[in-house]
């Protein structure tokens, strides 16, 4: 055994040395180039249904800006199925990916049965083949389904196209309303409207609940409101203060803080017994907890260092660890879906931008450019974060994808909106 | 029996250090201290210069062949001088640090090829977004004389399959290497014939 | 000094037991106790002091002019029966971390009247982080104008 060991090793280190390796690291600034085919139909099905479709996926993937699309006019054909497809006629034109598909048939209930089909050229394989029946008045629906899993297959990354954001409206200086929409922007809802401020929105888990801070009674109290039925209740814990609830991952609890004489402390509140419990007891502020992706930890604010700065504390063993070191301003933590890394508010030279750091790493990367960057919210996938900023005296909301090549801005709303907060998944 | 087994050993032993030395002179002009994979980068090359040379002086590019010898022998003297007048150093240190650079024909030729090569794959890379994870993967590259790629294999593929098929993609898209025409044969045979391209998430796995 | 002695004796008890696990009922007491706002109803009493204590940046100190106008204060004060003292900040920095530096802007200057004698009891603190800003512009006159203590009595 020990002299197969040496000869192995003899000859793995021969090949190892004289083999040339070039390292690469760095990626492309181009986007994935994507061909939306319109969706052919079957014999008696109205075309419109197969263009509404692709025209859907096609809005849905490029919302963030993560890929590039073919325009139709510069398309060679139109194939509705594999026979008819050519990798040739796509790879000519610079594409990188195509979705073609089709509307197979409408059978007695109306249910429109559609096949869809996503070729990578440059490997000329097919990559993806699926069928899904759905009905003719929910091609909204089908299209989110089908572009969920194109995605999932181009990026290896969730689909995040059925998701939702909630936000807060400041329209007048005396209307906040606190609102929900579907992630495109569409079917917007509104949740509240208060004469008071509305803040710290967070959805529950199974995104059945939002918990809020509202200034209704006079002064910051914590609300739960069920989203079906609109029934909201103030959780009532104690002290001056109440605010910046967040649910914990299994949706039992929640994490807040509750300001005792003036105070600000980080405690557990747990739904069902209503008890609190305390996690940090100290002089400073102490805000803005949000929870690990394990619930083991819990990411806060504090100025016990003088400035604002990002903690992390065990809620089992009640450790704590400070995680931001460099400038004087690191706030609003929220932890990766992987729990790797974090984002936040990074105060620079009077900027205040959002800021990733890897908790492995004493590095702080910027990732915006403008100067009142704050309130980030990232995608259930970990890949776009979602800000609130200012232009004038309006607040918008931007978005940037996590590599940087795409940024954007969500449509502007009839006043101030502020405060996104991205919902999770549904399960 | 056991006496039998201690000298095989010991042989063995032997031989795997002959092979550790053997294997060291053997990667003939690519001598770059422990390291087995280069990072090139023409920017590298450039600064490596600029440390060397007083702004004052005339910067040669590398791409400058025809004066080689000549030139090279210029630009260590006129450096050393610069370098000697302005910090006074020891003259034997900043011969040691100028055998470390002085490049052998050679070996910039590699280099100079393996940046385009890397240039080129980077601008084709279509990198998945992961911020996280620290991947790695090692593709094989089998090219013809005329450059034409022959075959590639992804060898050592990463934990994250997303990774894998960006690579696999960006492989795709390359057809020729022209950049190894301008090598004289014996380069190409030594270094181009088979090399391995390794791909990483980010620059902070070693 | 002795009932100051007394109140201050008497707010850390209250601290504790609130830190303590308290049940419903007590929460609910306190709560309502704190939230009371019977007061807004009640006419605000008019001087003719500036009622605003301006503070720098992510800072909750009282420079001598705020010591000063607050001085001026404690006459008026002893004819009210309600001092609201409403913390503010600017756009600048994060919305709950805001809230909370209200509140601290607030309580200092709850802990200066403190000293100088006023009651506690008289004091309601409320903190409106960055929510409700004076001025909206983004530049450093409006965030110097929207860092602020509001002073009111009744």
């Amino acid at each position: 055994m020990i002299r197969f060991l040496f000869v192995a090793l003899i000859l793995v280190s021969n090949s190892i040395f004289s083999i040339l390796e070039i390292e690469i690291l760095k990626g492309s600034d181009n986007l994935s180039k994507i061909a939306f085919v319109p969706f052919g139909v079957d014999d008696g099905i109205e075309e419109s249904y197969g263009r509404q479709i692709s025209r859907n996926i096609e809005k849905n993937m490029l919302l963030f800006g993560e890929f590039e699309n073919l325009p139709k006019s510069e398309m060679l054909s139109y194939p509705s199925s594999g026979n008819d497809f050519y990798y040739r006629d796509w790879k000519v034109l610079g594409v990188d990916y195509s979705v073609i598909g089709k509307v197979n048939s409408v059978n007695s209930l109306g249910n429109l049965n559609i096949s869809y089909s996503l070729f990578n050229i440059n490997r000329r394989i097919k990559l993806l083949e699926g069928e899904i029946v759905g009905s003719e008045d929910n091609i909204e629906g089908i299209s989110k389904i089908i572009s969920n899993r194109i995605y999932e297959e181009i990026t290896g990354l969730k689909g995040i196209f059925d998701t939702k954001l909630a936000y807060v409206i400041n329209s007048d200086a005396d209307t906040y309303q606190m609102c929900i929409s579907d992630i495109d922007g569409k079917n917007e809802q509104i949740l509240f409207s208060s004469k008071a401020p509305i803040m710290s929105p967070d959805w529950s888990p199974d995104r059945k609940k939002m918990a809020y801070v509202s200034f209704e009674n006079g002064l910051a109290e914590i609300f739960i409101q069920d989203l079906q039925s609109g029934e909201r209740n103030s959780i009532q814990a104690l002290g001056m203060t109440n605010s910046a609830p967040v649910w914990s991952p299994d949706g039992k609890s929640l994490a807040l803080v509750v300001s005792f004489s003036g105070n600000p402390d980080i405690f557990l509140y747990s739904i069902n017994s209503k008890r609190l419990i305390r996690l940090t007891n100290h002089y400073g502020i102490d805000t803005e907890p949000s929870w690990s992706p394990d619930s083991k930890k819990i990411i806060f604010t504090s100025d016990r260092s003088g400035s604002p700065q990002l903690y992390e504390i065990n809620t089992q063993s009640k450790r704590k660890k400070r995680l931001t070191r460099d400038g004087n301003y690191n706030a609003r933590g929220r932890y990766f879906p992987d729990g790797k890394s974090i984002f936040f508010v990074h105060g620079n030279n009077g900027n205040f931008q959002i800021a990733t750091k890897k908790l492995s790493s004493r590095y702080i990367e910027t990732l915006t450019s403008t100067s009142l960057d704050e309130s980030p919210t990232i995608s259930p996938n970990g890949n776009i974060i979602i800000y609130a900023t200012k232009d004038g005296s309006n607040g918008y909301l931007g978005g940037i994808t996590l590599d940087g090549k795409s940024r954007f801005s969500l449509p502007v709303k009839n006043g101030s909106v502020r405060e996104p907060a991205w919902s999770p998944l549904l399960n | 029996m056991n006496k039998a087994l201690t000298s095989l050993n010991t042989f063995f032993l032997v031989l795997l250090f002959l092979s550790l030395i053997f294997s060291i002179f053997s990667i003939p002009k690519l001598n770059i201290d422990k390291t087995q994979s280069i990072r090139v980068n023409f920017y590298e090359l450039i600064q490596e210069e600029d440390i060397l040379f007083d702004s004052s002086f005339p910067k040669t590019t590398v791409k400058k062949e025809t004066k080689k010898t000549s030139a090279t022998d210029e630009k260590i003297k006129a450096a050393e001088a610069a370098i000697v007048s302005k910090f006074k150093i020891n003259k034997l240190d900043i011969k040691n640090e100028i055998s470390k650079i002085k490049l052998s024909k050679e070996r910039e030729d590699i280099l100079r090829v393996s940046a385009i090569i890397q240039a080129r794959i980077s601008s084709i890379w279509i990198k998945p977004n992961s911020l996280s994870e620290s991947l790695i993967a090692k593709v094989s590259i089998n090219l013809a004389p005329s450059g034409e790629l022959l075959n590639f294999d992804l060898i050592e593929p990463s934990i994250n399959s997303s990774f894998n098929n960006s690579i696999l993609t960006a492989m795709n898209k390359m057809t020729f290497f022209e950049e190894v025409l301008s090598l004289d044969r014996k380069l190409f045979e030594q270094n181009f014939r088979n090399f391995n391209l390794v791909f990483k998430s980010s620059g902070e796995i070693e | 000094m002795e009932p100051i002695g007394i109140f201050i004796l008497a707010m850390l008890c209250q601290v504790y037991s609130c830190a303590a696990n308290v049940s419903d009922s007590v929460e609910r007491m306190q709560y309502a106790s704190v939230a009371g706002d019977e007061y807004l109803q009640e006419e605000r009493l008019e001087t003719n002091l500036d009622d605003k204590v301006y503070f720098d940046f992510d800072k909750s100190t009282l420079d001598a002019e705020d010591k000063n106008l607050l001085e001026q204060y404690l006459p008026e004060i002893k004819k009210a029966k309600i001092v609201r003292l409403e913390g503010h900040c600017d756009e600048r920095g994060t919305r709950e971390y805001n809230l909370a530096l209200g509140e601290r802007r607030a309580l200092e200057v709850r802990d200066f009247l403190i000293v100088k004698g006023v009651s506690g009891k008289k004091i309601r603190v409320v903190s409106f982080g960055e929510e409700k800003p004076l001025k909206s512009a983004s530049n450093e006159k409006a965030w110097a104008e929207n860092r602020r203590v509001e002073i009111s009595l009744y």
